[in-house]
C-alpha cells in the first residue's frame, strides 16, 4: 500500500525534523514495516514539458511522423507514431535515459532510418490512464522545459507499506489511520476527522423521496447507509484529486468513482456509487445458486448462496464488498447516483473474493473486519467533497440507514502487575496511560494498579480484544528495543534425545563422508509424465488440489524419480556419480499422526525413506550400491552383520528384472536395490548405468533402537585356519545358498568371505566360478591341518552332490 | 660342518663386497639367506647332530646368520643410498586422490542450529509434512476465514472432507508441531522443530515453494518479553558472532502476542551497510513472539499458569547468508556444481 506524505499532513502536522527517513524508521519500529519511500516526482525523472514545433511525414513509414520538439535547452528530433500529434501542442517528452512508469526505457534510436532522440508520451506510458489512442496533450499551464512532475504537481513523498504486516490492522489501510499512528508515535496532535466533513445535510424528508433499502441478512451486513444524489455531472476529476490518486498508484477514472476511492484511501471505508437511472431501490440478500452478474471488470460471475449480493429488488447490481455490477456502473451520462456506505461481514466477503480470485481494494478492507460506524464518517466526507466537485449536486432522498451492529463497547481489564510480569520490567502507570490514550484507548477514571480500558471502535473488531493485545500496544509504543533483556531462569531438565534424528545425522555423515555420496533434497512432488516413463503406477498417489506445474501434481511414494533426475542433471560429468536423500513419502492410507485433537481420524501415511543412487561406466553400479548399504548397516547394527540380498518379488517397472534385489537384515525386508533397466534408461535419457537402493528409514530406526546392546567379544585364543576354495557351479546357483550351505555344514566354519566371481571364456557357458576364504576356528583348541582338510574334502563332496559344484582347476 | 659354515660366510662376504646392483643383491639373498638358501640348508642339517656338537655348531651357525644378515642389510642400505642419489624423486607429486562426498548446506546449517539448541537443553522434534488444516492453521489461531491465511499460499491435497472442504495440506510452517509437542509433552517444554515447509508460489531466484525452517518454543512459568529478547540476542551472537546486535520491531503473527521481527546487525559490515544487508546494516532473520494464550490452550496448556516464547528461522535464508548463495533454487537442484562446494 502506498501512503502520500502530503495526504498524511492533512491530518497531522509533521515537523520538518521528522524527515521521511525518520518517519519510515519509526513507523517500522513501532507499527508497520515501511518498505521504502520515493519522491513521487522521481517516476517522471527525465520527462519534461516540450512544445511540438514541426510535424512531417516519415519518408519510410506511413504511420510515423517526424517531429521537432522544443524542450527549452535544445530542439529534439523525435519520431512519433501518434495520429494526433500537431504543431503547437504542449506535450510530455521522455528524454533519452528516462525509465517510464510502465517500465519502458528510452534510448536514442533509429526508427526506419530516421533518428529519434526521445519519445512523446501517451497517458498510459506515464501511468496516468488507459489512453493509448494518442499522445497526452498538456494544458496551457505547462511551461516548456519544466519537469513533467512539476507540471503534474506530483511532488510528494510516497511511503510503501508492507501489506502483509497489516493483515490484523484494517484501521491502517488509509491515510487517517496511519496519521493516527504517526501522531501517537511522535506525540503529535491529530486533527479530529470530523473537522473534515459537514455533518448536517438537508436530506429530502418527503415520504415520496424515501430510498427503499432492505437488508435480508443482518448477520452478514452490520450497517447499510445509502442515499440518492441528483444533479451530478460525471467528468474528469479535478487536478488535486487526480494528483493524490496518482501519487498512491491509483488510476483516475471519473470524478465520482475517483471520489469513492479517495474517501476509501482517506478513512478506510470502501464505498460504491450506482447509477440511479438503473437502480431505484436496494435489497441486500444472498445470491441464488447459479445466479449470474456481470461485474465491472466485464466478467460474468456465477454466484451461489454463500455470496452476498446488492440487488435492486430483482436483479443483482453488485457483489457485496467485492465489486459492482457493470449494468449500474457510473458513466458519462449518469446524472444521479445512489451512494452506498456499508459494512459487510469479513469472513463472507473473504470467501466470495477468494472464490472468484478477485481481491479488490474493497474486499481487502472488508475481509479484515471494519468498524460499523465508519460508514457514517465516510458518507459525510464523501458528500462534503462531492459538493466541492459538483457544486450543483442535490440530495434527493432521505438517508437510509439500516443498523444491525451490536452496540457494545469492548472493555478490557488490565492489571499493571500482570503487565510487569508479562514484559519482565515495569512501565509506570502514567506511561501506560499516556500510550493508551495516544492510541485512542479510553481509560476509566480510577486509581490503583487495575485499569479499565475501552477499545476505540476502529480497533475493537477482531483486533484488540484481550489483555495480551493491550500488552502489545503498550510495548510497541514503549519500544521493543527499550526493554532490558534478561535470560530466563529455569530449572534444569534432561531433554529427551531424538534418536531418529541422531541416527539420521549419523547416516548422513557416513554416506557423505565415508562413501563420498552427495546429499540431495528433492521435491516431495512428482508428475505424471515422469512416472509414466518410469512405469510407476500413480493411480494411488495423493494429488495436489492446486499444483503449480504439470511436473509436480502428486506426492511422491518413492525417492527414485528424484534420484534419477539427480543423475540426469549431472551425467555430463565423466566418471562415477553418487547421491543420497533422506525424505518423506506419502500414501493415501491411515497414518500415525492425528488429524485433529478430537476424534480418531489420522493424516495420510507418511514415512521417511533413504535413497542411494550410483551411476557409472564400470558396469558395477549395483555392486557398489549394495556395498554402501551393507557397510552402512554394519556401521549401524554391528560389524559382524551382513545384509542379505535376494531376488525381489515386486519388481518396479523401471528396474532390470534380473538385477532387482530385496535387502534384508535380521530376516526383515527393509528395502530394495535395482539397476535401472535398459529400456527405462533409454526412455528417460540416462547416459550411464545407474542403480538405486531405497530403504525404509523408519524400519531402520526401529531396527537400530530395538537392537540389544552391543557386547565386546574377546578375541579368539586359538588361531584360525584359513582356506581358499574356488569352484565352478551353474550360474543359477546363488551366492546366498552357497554361503548358508557352508555355514550350516560344519560349526567349525566360522566365516565365509567371497573374494572373486568369474564367468567367461575359460569356463563353459552357463557356468561361473566363485572363490571364497573359509575361516575354520575352534574356541577351545588349535585346529590341525589334517582335520580341516578332511572337513573340506567332505564339503566338496557335499557341494558336488547338492550344487554340482566342481573344484576350479586353473 | 664348521668349515662348511666358514666357507659359506667367506663366499657370501666376498660376493657381497662386489655387488653393485639391486638385482645382484637379490640373487645373493636368494642363494644364501632365503628360506631354501644354503644357510637354511646347513641349519636344517643341524638337527641330525647330537648333544654338545649340536650346541657348539648351532651357536656358530646362529652367529654367522646374524652377521650375514647384518652385513646384507648394511649393503642394501648403501646400495639404496647410492641409487637414491641418482634416481630423482618428484617430491611435489600429489598423494592418492580421495573422492569427497558432500552434505546439503541446509543440513549443515540445520545441524549447527540443532547443536546450539540441544546445548541449551532443547529437544529436537519432528512432525508430519502433510498436515491438517486444523494443526497448520486453526489451532494456531488462524480460523478458517482469517485474512492472515493469505500470508501463506498453501498447497492443498485433492481430498475433500465431509463438509466438502480441502482440509489436508502441505504444511506452510513448522508451527503445527508446536501444538503436537505441547499435547505430547505438556509444560514445561523446550523444543526446536526443524523441517521442510511448502508455499504455493512460483519459484525464482528468491522464492522456492519448498523450503526449510527451524522453529523453537520455550514454555515455562513466567516467560516474559525480556526473556524473549535476551534469548534472540544469544541466538544471534551464536549464529553471527559475539558482537551481533538485535533490533526488534512489531510484526503480526497470529500465533504470538506480542509478535515481532528480529533483525541482527550485519555480520559482514558490522552494521555500516554493505551488499549483504542491502546497505541497511541489518539482516531480517527471525520471527518471534510470546505464544498466544489461545495457542497454549489448543496445546492443552493453561495460559494462566504457563507462558512461552516462540521463534522461527528460515534455514534457506541462513544458508544463503552464510555462504553468499544468490539463488534459493540451488538447494533443491541436485546440481553437483553447487553441492560439491560444501
Amino acid at each position: 500500500m502506498y501512503i502520500s506524505l502530503n495526504w498524511l499532513k492533512d491530518f497531522v502536522k509533521i515537523p520538518a525534523k521528522i524527515n521521511p527517513a525518520v518517519l519510515a524508521e519509526k513507523l517500522t519500529g513501532h507499527t508497520v514495516e515501511v518498505e521504502g519511500f520515493v519522491n513521487s516526482g522521481e517516476q517522471f525523472d527525465r520527462v519534461v514539458v516540450g512544445k511540438v514545433l514541426e510535424v512531417a511525414k516519415h519518408p519510410n513509414a506511413d504511420r510515423l511522423r517526424l517531429t521537432v520538439v522544443d524542450v527549452k535547452k535544445t530542439k529534439l528530433n523525435i519520431v512519433c507514431g501518434a495520429p494526433n500529434v500537431a504543431p503547437g501542442q504542449l506535450v510530455a517528452v521522455a528524454l533519452v535515459g528516462a525509465i517510464l512508469p510502465n517500465g519502458l526505457e528510452i534510448k536514442a534510436a533509429e526508427i526506419r532510418g530516421e533518428k529519434s532522440a526521445g519519445m512523446i508520451c501517451a497517458e498510459d506510458e506515464l501511468g496516468l490512464g488507459k489512453d493509448h489512442e494518442g499522445i497526452m496533450v498538456l494544458n496551457g499551464d505547462a511551461k516548456i522545459g519544466e519537469p513533467f512532475a512539476k507540471y503534474l504537481k506530483a511532488e510528494d513523498i510516497v511511503l510503501e507499506i508492507d501489506n502483509k504486516s497489516l493483515s490484523n490492522r484494517p484501521d491502517l489501510l488509509n491515510h487517517y489511520g496511519l496519521a493516527r499512528e504517526v501522531a501517537a508515535i511522535f506525540s503529535l496532535p491529530l486533527k479530529p476527522y470530523d473537522k473534515f466533513f459537514q455533518k448536517k445535510w438537508n436530506f429530502a424528508e418527503a415520504k415520496e423521496n424515501t430510498l427503499e433499502v432492505k437488508v435480508k441478512e443482518p448477520e452478514l451486513c452490520a450497517r447499510y447507509q445509502a442515499l440518492k444524489v441528483e444533479n451530478i455531472e460525471v467528468k474528469e476529476s479535478p487536478a488535486w484529486l487526480k494528483e493524490r490518486l496518482v501519487a498512491i498508484n491509483q488510476r483516475p477514472i471519473n470524478n465520482i468513482v475517483d471520489l469513492t476511492n479517495y474517501v476509501m484511501f482517506d478513512c478506510g471505508q470502501p464505498m460504491h456509487a450506482f447509477d440511479a437511472a438503473k437502480v431505484t431501490k436496494i435489497v441486500v440478500r444472498r445470491a441464488e445458486d447459479n445466479e449470474v452478474l456481470e461485474t465491472l471488470d466485464e466478467k460474468e460471475r456465477v454466484l451461489d448462496n454463500q455470496d452476498l449480493l446488492i440487488t435492486d429488488g430483482k436483479e443483482a447490481i453488485a457483489i457485496a464488498g467485492v465489486m459492482g455490477g457493470r449494468h449500474s456502473e457510473i458513466g458519462p451520462d449518469t446524472t444521479a447516483l445512489i451512494l452506498e456506505s456499508a459494512n459487510f461481514l469479513g469472513s463472507s466477503v473473504r470467501r466470495t473474493a477468494q472464490k472468484f480470485g478477485l481481491r479488490t481494494e474493497a474486499s481487502v478492507r472488508f475481509e479484515k473486519s471494519l468498524a460499523p460506524n465508519l460508514t457514517e464518517f465516510a458518507l459525510w466526507r464523501f458528500l462534503t467533497l462531492l459538493k466541492e466537485i459538483c457544486p450543483k449536486m442535490k440530495i434527493a432522498s432521505a438517508l437510509a440507514d439500516i443498523n444491525n451492529a451490536a452496540d457494545k463497547e469492548t472493555k478490557i481489564v488490565l492489571d499493571l502487575n500482570w503487565l510487569t510480569v508479562k514484559i519482565g520490567q515495569e512501565i509506570s502507570r502514567s506511561e501506560v496511560a499516556d500510550i493508551l490514550k495516544r492510541l485512542g484507548f479510553i481509560l476509566a477514571d480510577e486509581d490503583g494498579d487495575i485499569l479499565t480500558v475501552t477499545v476505540p471502535a476502529w480497533r475493537a473488531i477482531k483486533d484488540v480484544t484481550t489483555r495480551e493485545d493491550l500488552a502489545e500496544e503498550i510495548l510497541r509504543l514503549f519500544g521493543y528495543n527499550n526493554v532490558v533483556s534478561r535470560l530466563p531462569i529455569l530449572e534444569m531438565r534432561l531433554p529427551e534425545t531424538n534418536q531418529e534424528r541422531v541416527l539420521e545425522r549419523k547416516i548422513k555423515s557416513l554416506l557423505a563422508g565415508k562413501h563420498a555420496l552427495n546429499e540431495v533434497y528433492n521435491y516431495s512432488f512428482v508428475g505424471e509424465e515422469q512416472l509414466k516413463k518410469l512405469d510407476i503406477d500413480f493411480s494411488n498417489h495423493l494429488k495436489l488440489a492446486n499444483p503449480l506445474t504439470d511436473l509436480q501434481t502428486m506426492l511422491r511414494q518413492s525417492l527414485v524419480p528424484g534420484l534419477i533426475n539427480n543423475i540426469k542433471t549431472n551425467q555430463s560429468r565423466p566418471g562415477d556419480l553418487g547421491f543420497f536423500e533422506i525424505g518423506s513419502i506419502f500414501w493415501p492410507a491411515p497414518g500415525n499422526f492425528k488429524k485433529e485433537i478430537a476424534g480418531d481420524e489420522t493424516l495420510p501415511y507418511q514415512e521417511k525413506h533413504l535413497g542411494v543412487a550410483m551411476a557409472g561406466e564400470d558396469g558395477n553400479a549395483l555392486g557398489r550400491v549394495k556395498a554402501v548399504v551393507n557397510n552402512m548397516l554394519q556401521n549401524l547394527l554391528g560389524y559382524e552383520e551382513e545384509a542379505e540380498f535376494s531376488l525381489l518379488e515386486n519388481i518396479p517397472g523401471w528396474a532390470n528384472k534380473k538385477a532387482a534385489v530385496s535387502i534384508k537384515i535380521y530376516e526383515k525386508e527393509i528395502g530394495f536395490a535395482a539397476i535401472i533397466s535398459p529400456e527405462t534408461t533409454e526412455k528417460v535419457n540416462l547416459k550411464k548405468e545407474a542403480a538405486i537402493a531405497e530403504l525404509n528409514f523408519t524400519f531402520l530406526v526401529q531396527l537400530v533402537l530395538g537392537r540389544s546392546s552391543f557386547d565386546f567379544r574377546e578375541p579368539a585364543k586359538y588361531p584360525p585356519i584359513i582356506r581358499d576354495l574356488a569352484f565352478v557351479v551353474n550360474q543359477k546357483i546363488l551366492y546366498n545358498d552357497l554361503r548358508s550351505e557352508f555355514l550350516k555344514f560344519n560349526p567349525l566354519i566360522k566365516k565365509v568371505e567371497l573374494f572373486d566371481v568369474y564367468s567367461g571364456s575359460k569356463l563353459p557357458d552357463g557356468q561361473k566360478s566363485l572363490a571364497f576364504h573359509l575361516v575354520y576356528q575352534d574356541d577351545s583348541r588349535t585346529l590341525t591341518a589334517p582335520e580341516v582338510n578332511k572337513i573340506q574334502e567332505e564339503l566338496m563332496v557335499h557341494l558336488a552332490k547338492k550344487f554340482e559344484a566342481k573344484l576350479r582347476d586353473f | 660342518m664348521k668349515n662348511k659354515l666358514q666357507k659359506l660366510r667367506d663366499d657370501f662376504l666376498r660376493q657381497l663386497s662386489t655387488v653393485d646392483t639391486s638385482e645382484r643383491l637379490r640373487d645373493l639373498e636368494l642363494k644364501y639367506l632365503s628360506r631354501k638358501g644354503e644357510l637354511s640348508e646347513i641349519m636344517h642339517e643341524l638337527k641330525n647332530l647330537s648333544g654338545e656338537l649340536k650346541r657348539d655348531i648351532g651357536g656358530l651357525a646362529n652367529a654367522v646368520k646374524t652377521e650375514l644378515q647384518d652385513k646384507f642389510t648394511e649393503a642394501r642400505r648403501l646400495l639404496d643410498k647410492r641409487s637414491g642419489g641418482e634416481r630423482m624423486t618428484d617430491v611435489s607429486l600429489p598423494g592418492e586422490k580421495i573422492i569427497n562426498g558432500h552434505l546439503n548446506p541446509i543440513t549443515l546449517v540445520q545441524n549447527e542450529l540443532e547443536d546450539l539448541f540441544t546445548s541449551l537443553g532443547f529437544m529436537v522434534l519432528d512432525g508430519p509434512e502433510l498436515e491438517s488444516d486444523y494443526y497448520n492453521f486453526t489451532a494456531l489461531n488462524l480460523s478458517p476465514d482469517h485474512p492472515a491465511r493469505d500470508m501463506q499460499d498453501t498447497f492443498y491435497i485433492d481430498y475433500k472432507n465431509k463438509s466438502g472442504q480441502y482440509d489436508l495440506l502441505m504444511r506452510t510452517q513448522t508451527s503445527p508441531v508446536q501444538i503436537r509437542a505441547m499435547r505430547k509433552y505438556g509444560a514445561p517444554l523446550k523444543a526446536i522443530i526443524p523441517g521442510r515447509c511448502f508455499r504455493n508460489e512460483s519459484t525464482d531466484a528468491r522464492h522456492e515453494h519448498t523450503f526449510y525452517q527451524v522453529e523453537g518454543i520455550l514454555v515455562d512459568k513466567n516467560i516474559n518479553f525480556a526473556n524473549l529478547k535476551s534469548f534472540l540476542e544469544i541466538v544471534g551472537q551464536k549464529l553471527f558472532g559475539p558482537d551481533t546486535k538485535l533490533r526488534m520491531r512489531p510484526k503480526f503473527f497470529p500465533f504470538v502476542e506480542p509478535g515481532n521481527n528480529g533483525e541482527y546487525s550485519c555480520f559482514l559490515c558490522g552494521g555500516k551497510g554493505c551488499r549483504v544487508c542491502k546497505n541497511t546494516g541489518w539482516l531480517e532473520i527471525v520471527g518471534a513472539g510470546l505464544i498466544h494464550p489461545d495457542v497454549l490452550r489448543a496445546g492443552g496448556i493453561d495460559p494462566e499458569v504457563y507462558s512461552g516464547l516462540a521463534f522461527g528461522f528460515g534455514l534457506n535464508r541462513l544458508a544463503m547468508l552464510k555462504y553468499s548463495i544468490n539463488d534459493v533454487r540451488l538447494f533443491n537442484s541436485g546440481d553437483l556444481k553447487f553441492l560439491e562446494q560444501f
